[in-house]
């Protein structure tokens, strides 16, 4: 009943009635203060998280944000101030261990204190740009404890104290280090820096500098080496166990920078057990030791690559240059073979295999062995060597091996135009001579060396192949066809083509009637399948095979030559010669007669002749008679054969001057080639990709190619330009 | 009417009957009056079984001149005359070379030679007349080279006045070196060149690398052993 009144229903605000008692903040506070004293005196398990959290939540409610903050700061720094100085009172070795204690002491507190606060660390920091509570406690302790007068320095020098004596053998607590190290980093790397680091780095450079000094004095290089790695393992390790691992590349510099690259020099060049040494030694070890070491330092492997490049170059020039070595072409190219195993093994083993090493090497090798312009004639002098004898009973795979290592020596040449020369004329001898050991390692060399260099290097040399393989099928249809021959001495004849084989001027002796009437007959049998073609007997390179039977009735077959054969049959109807009718009846011209007498009259064992007057050299007026007392222990006789040697001075002349002859028209074939595709070119450029095209055969002379170019102008295939006279032009 | 004066291809018989004291063509007033003084001066030096002026006509018309015979100047001449051979003057030559030089006279002729001088100098001729030279003194067919003799003469000849050292130099190398017996039109004509641009004698800007004939790189090389040899 009653008249309900319509009441408007307001909902107000809340209105929390103020608090202006300003005694609410203070009592908030203490609060909140004693429970901060309780924490830091360990005894928190009294206290209610809940209340004190509602308290300061409510002191920022209330606008006491800033109150509470700066007592929190008041507070802290005043516990912390007492606990430094407790830490300063420690004794010694102790010092370490409070400092720790009471840092994990802070660090329990300001968990539960943050925890307590954390509604102001959420609003009233954040608005009133203070610094957040977990922070603040670490400044608070930096700045009271770390950094206190009493503390800062004797800290740092208790830490190098520490590590100073890890590396003088002693054992430390490594877990205190690392506790105390990771404090300093909790406070902020510029902490870590500047109070443990910076030091810490300059105090082991000094201390390294000291070291590296005392070891360089007293140690030979590998030993010192060895203590560097020793220590820079040591530092890493360290780094591991109690420091910043950014500190690991800082740290390992500093050993780097005063152990190796302060000493680097005088390290290599240590005598006696210096880079050379270890070389001249073989020593792996320390050799793959000095690599790791120096690779981590700036220039190290150049200095490493520098040393060994001069050495080689140095060793190599003195092989090529020493005229006791040089006598024996075999035994050189077998000590530059040696060598180049020897440093192959030295960089695969100790140098990682490191390409540029390779390259040092390679480029070595190149400059020494052509400063030796004999070598392109010893190389093919060592092959011939092995292909006559050397390789007997070596497996196919030895052979490869052998031969690729060759070839690696001949890719080393300039002058491989010479070496060809020479290949050619030794192949010519082998193969005439029937001395190869193996006809597959023979094509197998001819393979590679086609390979390298292309087909025209190689064209010539198969011709010589081909050749003696048509001149047994030659003799076998000429054998077939004229049986009655059978019964006579048997002839073999190798034709040669002249383009293909080396040039020889031909002079014909005189032959014995048997054998002339017998070569007359292959002659016209040849002709009369080859028509067109011209044979001219080339009696300076052939062998015979000669049955003799001396005074007191000894037998013996002989192995001559052809002109010796000449000689030694006219004996058949003369006991006695005199030089000069020797020399009517063969025609054989003086030198070659000379020595074809030489060896059968002066050379012991081989004696089949005897002389009047018996000096050593055959002169004009002597007189030959047989040796009826000859003797020798085997039946078959060897005499005289036409085996590759080392040619003579006057020889190598002649050779030289065929092989630049030879160039002056590939020079010109490259310059008219180049021109006529480039129609106009400079000089330089000219001169540039002529030698580039060149390359692989020798090394072009610009002058040589300036001569060429003014011969062609000569001959209206160049001509200069009007205008611009470094420019040549090419006439069509 | 007087007789015409037909144009003579070849000099008359006796020459001597034709010139006059004053040099005055008898037959005046005709059309090819010039040509006709052009060819009675030819005539009065030409060889008469030959038509043509040879090596003695040319050294009577030098003494005529007041020039050595072996003077530049002829050389200059036998350029404008187009001469083919040395020491013959045709008279076609003769002829072009009279009209192109604006003379019909002995007087004019030595008059105009200073002129020829400045005319062969200008930069445009000189090139031309420097290789000319040298073809002047080839003698046989197909020959392309000249022996080291004659071209020290032409070079002294040639280019002495205006370069002696570097002339005197090269003359000298030439004539002791024994790596070329010839030189050809090319290595000539580099000659030139070399006195014309390179500094002498500090040879400052020459470098052997550069497109200079062999023969020239050897000099420089020769030269500079010598300067430092004391």
């Amino acid at each position: 009943m009653s008249n309900q009144k319509k009441r408007n229903f307001q909902i107000e605000a809340f209105k929390h009635r103020v608090v202006v008692d300003p005694k609410y903040a203070e009592k908030t506070w203490s609060v909140l203060e004693h429970a901060i004293h309780e924490i830091y005196n360990h005894n928190a398990s009294g206290l209610s998280f809940e209340e004190l959290y509602r308290n300061a939540y409510n002191m920022v409610l209330h606008k006491f944000g800033e109150k509470l903050y700066s007592g929190l700061v008041t507070t802290m720094t005043a516990h912390l101030k007492e606990i430094s100085k407790s830490i300063e009172a420690a004794q010694g070795g102790l010092f370490l261990e409070e400092l720790n204690r009471k840092w994990n002491d802070h660090n329990k507190a300001l968990q539960m204190i943050r925890d307590i606060l954390m509604y102001m660390d959420r609003t009233y920091i954040p608005n009133a740009h203070k610094t957040p509570v977990h922070e603040l406690g670490l400044n608070l302790w930096r700045d009271n404890v770390i950094h206190s007068s009493k503390i800062q320095s004797r800290l740092l020098s208790m830490l190098l104290e520490l590590v100073h004596k890890e590396r003088t053998g002693e054992v430390i607590d490594r877990g205190l280090m690392r506790n105390i190290i990771k404090m300093l980093m909790d406070l902020g790397s510029s902490v870590y820096q500047e109070d443990f680091e910076k030091p810490f780095l300059e105090v082991s450079a000094e201390f390294y500098m000291g070291e590296s000094q005392k070891f360089i004095e007293c140690c030979d290089c590998g030993d010192y080496l060895k203590k560097a790695e020793i220590r820079l393992n040591e530092e890493i390790e360290r780094v591991t166990h109690y420091l910043d691992v950014k500190s690991e590349v800082k740290i390992t510099n500093v050993v780097e920078k005063e152990m190796i690259a302060s000493h680097m020099m005088r390290l290599v060049h240590m005598e006696n057990s210096g880079l050379v040494n270890m070389l001249l030694d073989d020593k792996y070890e320390d050799l793959g030791r000095m690599y790791n070491l120096f690779r981590r330092v700036p220039n190290g492997l150049s200095t490493i690559r520098d040393v060994m490049t001069s050495h080689l170059r140095e060793i190599g020039k003195q092989l090529v240059t020493d005229a006791e070595k040089l006598k024996d072409p075999v035994e050189f190219v077998q000590r530059l073979l040696d060598e180049k195993d020897k440093y192959d093994n030295i960089i695969s083993q100790a140098f990682c295999n490191d390409k540029t090493f390779q390259n040092a090497l390679n480029s070595s090798f190149e400059y020494f062995i052509n400063l030796n312009n004999r070598s392109p004639e010893f190389i093919s002098l060592f092959v011939d060597d092995k292909l006559r004898k050397g390789l007997k009973g070596v497996s196919e795979e030895e052979v490869e091996i052998i031969l690729d290592k060759v070839m690696m020596l001949f890719r080393y040449l300039q002058e491989k135009d010479v070496f060809e020369k020479y290949y050619k004329q030794h192949l010519a001898k082998r193969l005439l001579s029937g001395k190869t050991v193996s006809d597959d390692a023979e094509r197998s060399l001819i393979v590679k060396l086609k390979t390298e260099c292309g087909y025209q290097f190689t064209s010539k040399l198969e011709g010589m192949f081909t050749d003696m393989k048509t001149s047994q099928d030659t003799m076998q249809g000429f054998y077939s066809s004229h049986l009655e021959l059978t019964d006579g001495p048997t002839l073999v004849v190798q034709v040669l083509t002249t383009g293909s084989w080396p040039t020889q001027p031909s002079i014909t002796c005189n032959l014995p009637a048997e054998m002339s009437a017998l070569c007359e007959k292959f002659r016209s049998y040849y002709l009369g399948t080859h028509t067109g073609r011209r044979l001219s007997w080339q009696t300076n390179m052939g062998t015979a095979d000669i049955k003799a039977t001396f005074g007191k009735g000894q037998k013996h077959e002989l192995n001559v030559s052809t002109y010796q054969m000449c000689v030694l049959m006219l004996f058949n109807n003369a006991d006695r010669l005199s030089y000069k009718e020797i020399e009517q009846a063969t025609g054989i011209p003086a030198s070659d007669l000379k020595r074809c007498l030489q060896s059968m009259a002066c050379v012991k064992g081989k004696n089949v002749l005897r002389k009047e007057p018996m000096s050593k050299d055959i002169g004009e007026e002597d007189a030959l008679l047989v040796n009826d007392k000859f003797t020798s222990k085997f039946y078959k006789v060897k005499i005289g054969t036409v085996v590759a040697q080392k040619e003579t001075e006057p020889e190598k002349l002649e050779t030289r001057q065929r092989v630049e002859e030879d160039r002056k028209p590939q020079i010109e074939a490259a310059i008219v080639r180049i021109m006529k595709s480039r129609r106009v070119l400079d000089h330089n450029n000219i001169i540039a990709e002529v030698t580039k095209q060149l390359q692989s055969r020798f090394l072009a002379n610009p002058t040589e190619i300036k001569k060429r170019i003014e011969s062609l102008i000569e001959r209206d295939f160049l001509e200069r330009d009007n205008n611009d006279r470094k420019l040549y032009r090419y006439l069509a | 009417m007087p007789p015409r004066a037909s144009k003579r291809k070849t000099a008359p018989p006796n020459s001597s009957s034709v010139t006059s004291s004053d040099g005055r063509s008898v037959f005046s007033k005709t059309k090819t009056k010039g040509l006709g003084k052009i060819d009675r001066l030819f005539n009065s030096y030409a060889n008469s079984s030959s038509g043509e002026i040879d090596p003695d006509g040319i050294v009577a018309l030098c003494s005529d001149l007041g020039v050595d015979h072996t003077d530049v100047r002829i050389l200059m001449l036998a350029w404008k005359l187009k001469a083919a051979k040395q020491g013959f003057f045709t008279q076609d030559e003769w002829r072009t070379g009279m009209k192109a030089l604006r003379v019909d006279s002995l007087s004019k002729l030595k008059k105009v030679l200073p002129e020829l001088e400045i005319e062969v100098g200008k930069p445009s001729n000189y090139e031309d007349f420097y290789a000319y030279a040298f073809r002047y003194c080839l003698t046989e067919e197909k020959q392309k080279s000249l022996d080291i003799e004659s071209i020290c003469e032409l070079l002294n000849l040639v280019l002495g006045a205006q370069f002696r050292p570097q002339v005197d130099s090269l003359i000298e190398y030439l004539k002791v070196q024994s790596d070329y017996k010839v030189i050809n039109l090319d290595q000539w004509k580099n000659f030139l060149r070399f006195v014309q641009e390179i500094s002498f004698p500090d040879l400052e800007n020459y470098d052997s690398g550069l497109a200079w004939p062999l023969i020239l790189d050897n000099f420089i090389a020769d030269f500079i052993r010598t300067l430092r040899e004391p």
